[in-house]
């Protein structure tokens, strides 16, 4: 077990009285001495103070120590912190190692002092089996293109786009139809403000004319490859194929309106959808006196459980709309729940009932029916049947995901939920990220959203991204996985179970191989390999197999 | 800069740092973290809040590019977008900020008991304290109003007792100049105190608490350390009610929707059924507001799953039995009778209202407000605020859950950043 | 023995630790970054060197900070505990979950842990008496978990059960247990008749009455263990053969 090469340092430290008052620390230092490969041992009063930093490197430099260990607090705090000392005095940060006898140990154990103690000491000789194995290893740089792909031109992918533009980054800005804008285009008014549609396509002229913008319009994805900070997308605008490089990618892709086909007759004469009403707003064309408004239909059912989060509010600005033109008019509104959170939207809801617009709210087990002329619709509230007179009736139905999700998120190696919108890394703390490093989403592609949620989200994967953009290089931990390819089979089991997809097939050797910019080190490949064949860097199976056998002894 | 550090002002700040760009990030209290650190499971995914915030708070504090300024307020702002000059107050602790190593030992020994604000004053804490447990940064605070020393020259048991030598009672309050070029104002929200809500009973009834006294009381953390009894006899309640929407889409009160106590009622409800499979819970409401991605299926849960019943009813107003045991008028709406069911404890889902000096720090920063004292943003661009080069993110500017406060504070990021860019 | 990642149960316990709450000084804690590192092979080389009892801690389910981690620990532990079960070693492990939060209830789980394994006794492979027998049987358990077939099954339980192969077919959770449970059971033997076949060449008879089945099956098992290259007829005696391991080279 002894290594003339390997000169390893044990401080071990007392807290002031944390783990001085409880555990015999200078004993720890003294049994520390007699281990295999322990040059240098002592014991310190604070040894995260000014005082202890530098005893630590001093020792370093005086003793030549390879590997240092400190035996007190938890690693989670302050390994940092002692990987940069260690780093000053010369040594790579990843042949350090703390031992917990303070939060794991003192703290918990203070009225068996003497087991806790002995305790210690195997802690202590289980780092250091441990750190005779350390390697150094080397954080490694990887360079990135310091520009964006955007895929998606309405209000969202615009968004970003503008952001990042005058952040000084190179966006190409991937747009499927001939012009952008997304569903802004086929809009009339806009909630809250019920201001025009085309007020916020106004930034259209600014996007076209940004020195740091390229549009690519009637472009769809064809392939994409690489990784983050170097990613290489194809892209076929017309017939014409284009190579473009980028570090980042941002999917605001959007979602459609579900077409009402199917649902209480939609014939788009007399039994409209919501978009088919918007148009007509637009041209002025609506002529009726008795406008029923359903809501929630194709949605909230056994087919798509979830609520579309904007049509209440949409349905609501159209209805105050024709009420505005048309005093005369009767709106009633059939509802199951409505969707109006916030500060603004509660007050949008209720100036619609000040209007005069009737709301009524309706059970799924007991859908209104429409019959000639008459909506028929069981109040819950009033607990009777209500006969409506319609000469129009209009069907809101949610947003649904495109149908090229699915293509897109096999080429981006990123994942859906069940109703096929892109699934982000983590709800709350990664919203617009993926788990992919690199690739963002944002506005409606993620989930349905209305213009101040998708402009908010395209702003924050703006935020993101640019994380990646500014830096002149990517560092990442040396602590990941490395396939040993002469031992794999090619087997791929590892591939499937990175949670990161940071494990590809080389083509050639058809062997496995870790991208080092990927790997998050979680080391869920080494323990899954058949063939053993994956090192899990500093936390590798030698390693931690003699802290067990150090424990445990020999039978 | 970015003024305030719960959830939105960390996100924002680290997101800056991360661009390389650096940050001033200002916090009243003594520790970061906000009121996420206060909650004991966040939804929909029902995952321990501190866990997933702790990270982000060990970040903040090691990050070069951010430095912290806790206790401390903005006092004043002059100039405009990209230089800006902010003046900071920042209050002493009276603890020497690299002594202090937290080991708890003057808490131990400190005798003056104060009402805890972080526990809504269920527990109490004493006058040289930690807000939290795993709070950052992990360095004790004295509260000046509190202690003997500074309110009756006596005591200081503390310093006697500090083996790191860290008392020092000599410090005072001090002003800071700071140049910023971009502001964004991230400083959360209040409760809404619902004693004005007679009727609700709320401060007479011992057995009705709101919705932050009940996420402390199922808190692991917490004053009862996770095992849900009454605040008033300990007893194990396995009968709950909740009342959404108290203060809020109330017109005499806040008339606006304060967007998140649908789902946390729920979330509530279903923790309280995760300690003891007894509790039957029923969640009183107007509209159930469950847009967010996977919160309908969440709702649906709730029904499945954790016995809970959702009842479309205003309630009228709430009594009490002998045994304090709340009990709740509503009319059903079904059979049109006024119905009285009895609970063991009654939450009011109270709404999120501006803070208590929002008014004051729009006036500073010469933003305005709505009509509901929440700083205003732009309708369509909603970090922006009517200042140029100031921004808001999360619920000081409207109410919000935590994803959405998260995606504001990226925003607002990037739009800071423009404006650092700009410079 | 504990094993426990480094951004719940680790936490936890640091938690338990900042709280001081209190609990036996029996355990000793390795840190990994994921409850999904934890290869069960390390489980069992903890009970080869006398360890009584094996506790691996991870995230709550749906929480693991590197997405799946603990759902592959849940898949591994459960593959392992079967094994484990076989001979009778498996209520001397035992994987949960403790969040960040919870320095409660890691002090709990460690003192109910501690006080189970109390009740079980030292582990029984420091007696002297059935020690050989003990050592084989768990060198076996470590064997299967080596195994190709083993770590290949447990790799792909996830992916299998729940996407579709490259032929497009889904096998039903169902099926896959039975599958496990055949590969579980009769690679257990196989490598237990390995190890028994190591030193001394014995007859198909022979390896039978010691493992305790039929020589029909052990019959069966051989004729498998030969074509994988691992056993080899050691010498004929009276038209009755007699088979060793092959000692150089891994499976």
């Amino acid at each position: 077990m002894t290594n003339d090469d390997i000169r390893i340092g044990v401080f071990v430290c007392h807290c002031g009285t944390n783990i001085g008052g409880v555990l015999d620390v200078p004993s720890l230092a003294d049994y520390a001495r007699t281990l295999p490969n322990v040059t240098y041992s002592t014991d310190n009063l604070y040894t995260c103070s000014e005082v202890g930093l530098t005893d630590i490197k001093e020792n370093i430099i005086e003793h030549k120590l390879n590997r240092v260990i400190v035996a007190s607090c938890s690693p989670r705090t302050h390994e940092p912190l002692f990987r940069s000392i260690c780093q000053e005095a010369g040594i790579n940060p990843y042949l350090f190692e703390m031992v917990n006898i303070r939060d794991q140990d003192s703290w918990v154990h203070m009225k068996e002092p003497e087991k806790g103690t002995a305790k210690a000491k195997d802690l202590i000789r289980m780092s250091v089996y441990k750190a005779a194995l350390l390697e150094p290893l080397e954080r490694v740089k990887v360079a990135i293109t310091h520009s964006a792909v955007v895929i998606g031109g309405g209000i969202a992918g615009m968004t970003v786009a503008l952001n990042l533009g005058n952040q000084g980054f190179k966006i190409s800005l991937i747009e499927k139809e001939s012009e952008l804008g997304g569903l802004l285009k086929s809009l009339n008014k806009l909630f809250p403000s019920n201001e025009d549609a085309s007020n916020l396509l106004e930034n259209i002229e600014i996007i076209e004319s940004h020195d740091n913008i390229n549009i690519y319009k009637s472009s769809i994805i064809e392939k994409v490859s690489g990784f983050v900070g170097n990613y290489k997308v194809i892209i076929k605008q017309n017939k014409k194929t284009i190579d473009l490089d980028a570090g980042v990618i941002i999917v605001a892709t959007g979602a459609i309106p579900l077409s009402p086909e199917g649902y209480f007759g939609y014939d788009k004469k007399n039994i409209i959808s919501q978009l088919d009403l918007e148009g007509l707003l637009k041209n002025d064309q609506v002529k009726a006196n008795n406008i029923t408004m359903i809501l929630c239909v194709g949605c909230r059912n056994e087919e798509r459980r979830y609520c579309s989060n904007i049509c209440c509010m949409s349905a609501i600005k159209n209805a105050m709309l024709i009420a505005e033109k048309n005093p005369n008019a009767h709106i009633t509104i059939l509802f199951r729940d409505i969707q109006a959170p916030g500060t603004v939207y509660e007050n949008y809801y209720r100036k619609a009932r000040e209007m005069g617009i009737l709301f009524i709210s309706y059970l799924p087990e007991k859908p209104p029916v429409i019959k000639k002329d008459i909506v028929h619709v069981y109040s819950d509230l009033l607990n009777q049947d209500i006969r409506i007179p319609q000469d129009l009736v209009v069907l809101s139905t949610p947003l649904i995901a495109n149908e090229d999700s699915e293509v897109l998120a096999k080429m981006l190696k990123v994942p859906l939920e069940e109703n096929n919108f892109f699934l982000e890394a983590h709800v709350k703390l990664r919203p617009v990220d993926f788990a992919t490093d690199g690739v963002y989403v944002c506005g409606s592609a993620h989930w349905p959203a209305d213009i101040a949620e998708s402009t908010s989200q395209a702003n924050a994967a703006a935020s993101r991204a640019s994380i990646i953009l500014w830096k002149d290089y990517l560092e990442v931990e040396g602590s990941t996985a490395e396939v040993k390819t002469e031992l794999c089979i090619g087997c791929e089991a590892c591939i499937r179970i990175c949670p990161y997809n940071a494990i590809t097939k080389d083509e050639e050797t058809d062997t496995a191989i870790v991208n080092k910019v990927m790997c998050k080190g979680c080391g869920l490949c080494g323990a899954s390999c058949p063939k053993n064949a994956i090192i899990i860097h500093h936390f590798t199976s030698d390693q931690i197999r003699a802290e067990i056998f150090t424990y445990g002894g020999e039978i | 800069m970015v003024i305030g550090a719960g959830i939105a002002g960390i996100q924002a700040s680290l997101d800056l740092a991360e661009r390389g760009i650096k940050v001033e990030l200002v916090e009243k209290n003594a520790c970061i973290g906000g009121r996420m650190a206060q909650l004991d499971k966040t939804f929909p995914t029902n995952d321990c809040s501190i866990c997933i915030l702790a990270p982000k708070l060990a970040e903040c504090s090691r990050h070069p590019n951010i430095t912290l300024h806790v206790l401390a307020e903005v006092q004043s702002v002059d100039g405009s977008a990209g230089n800006f000059a902010v003046k900071v107050l920042k209050h002493a602790r009276y603890v020497k900020e690299d002594k202090c190593i937290n080991c708890g030992l003057c808490v131990e020994k400190c005798p003056m008991r104060v009402e805890d604000d972080f526990d809504m004053q269920l527990r109490k804490r004493r006058a040289i304290y930690i807000d939290y447990v795993q709070g950052v940064p992990a360095i004790m605070s004295i509260d000046k109003d509190k202690c003997l020393w500074f309110t009756k020259s006596a005591c200081r048991i503390c310093e006697k007792v500090c083996e790191r030598e860290a008392i020092d009672f000599e410090q005072t309050d001090k002003e800071i100049e700071l140049n910023i070029a971009s502001i964004i104002v991230a400083t959360g929200y209040d409760v809404f105190d619902p004693t004005p809500i007679s009727y609700l009973g709320y401060g007479r009834l011992p057995n009705v608490v709101t919705s932050l006294e009940f996420e402390r009381l199922i808190s692991a953390s917490g004053p009862v350390g996770g095992h849900l009894t009454r605040p008033f006899d300990q007893k194990e309640p396995e009968n709950l009610a909740f009342i959404n929407c108290v203060g809020s889409r109330d017109v005499k009160n806040n008339p606006y929707c304060s967007s998140c106590c649908c789902m946390y009622t729920t979330k509530e409800a279903m923790i309280a059924y995760e300690h003891n499979n007894n509790i039957q819970t029923t969640i009183f409401y107007i509209d159930l507001r469950a847009g967010g991605k996977g919160f309908r299926d969440y709702i649906q849960r709730g029904c499945d799953d954790y016995a809970i019943t959702y009842i479309k009813a205003k309630v009228a107003k709430i009594l009490q039995d002998e045994q304090k045991n709340p009990i709740v008028f509503y009319e059903d709406t079904d059979t049109f009778e006024v119905k009285q069911p009895k609970f063991d404890l009654v939450v009011l889902a109270t709404s999120m209202v501006p803070k208590k000096d929002a008014v004051r720090l729009s006036e500073i920063l010469s933003i305005n407000v709505d009509e509901s004292n929440f700083f205003k943003s732009m309708t369509y661009h909603p970090q922006k605020s009517s200042k140029e080069g100031i921004f808001l993110c999360g619920t000081c500017r409207a109410p919000m859950d935590i994803p959405n406060s998260v995606v504001d504070a990226s925003g607002a990021a990037a739009k800071a950043a423009e404006i650092v860019m700009r410079v | 023995m504990g094993f426990l990642c480094n951004w719940c149960s680790y936490a936890g316990a640091d938690l338990a630790g900042v709280s001081r709450i209190q609990y036996p000084t029996n355990i000793r804690i390795i840190r990994v970054m994921c409850s999904g590192r934890v290869d069960p092979t390390f489980v069992a080389d903890a009970f080869l060197h006398g360890i009584d009892g094996v506790l691996v801690l991870g995230c709550h389910l749906g929480d693991c900070h590197y997405i799946t981690g603990n759902y592959e620990a849940e898949i591994k532990m459960n593959t392992l505990s079967r094994l484990l079960g076989i001979v009778k070693f498996s209520d001397r492990m035992r994987l949960d979950w403790v969040s960040a939060a919870e320095g409660n209830r890691f002090a709990q789980i460690v003192s109910d842990f501690t006080k189970h394994i109390q009740e079980l006794g030292p582990s029984p492979i420091k007696e002297s008496k059935n020690k050989t027998q003990i050592i084989d049987d768990l060198e076996a358990v470590k064997s299967v978990l080596e195994s190709a077939r083993l770590r290949g099954l447990t790799a792909r339980q996830r992916d299998l059960v729940t996407e579709k192969n490259v032929y497009g077919n889904q096998i039903t959770a169902e099926k896959f247990e039975n599958l496990l449970n055949d590969a579980i059971n009769n690679e257990f033997i196989r490598h237990k008749i390995v190890i028994k076949i190591k030193e001394i060449g014995k007859s198909v008879p022979d390896i039978a009455n010691e493992i305790g089945i039929k020589a029909k099956e052990v019959l069966e098992h051989i004729v498998v263990l030969r074509s994988r290259g691992l056993v080899d007829v050691q010498e004929i005696n009276e038209e009755i053969p007699t088979f060793i391991s092959i000692q150089e080279g891994k499976h």
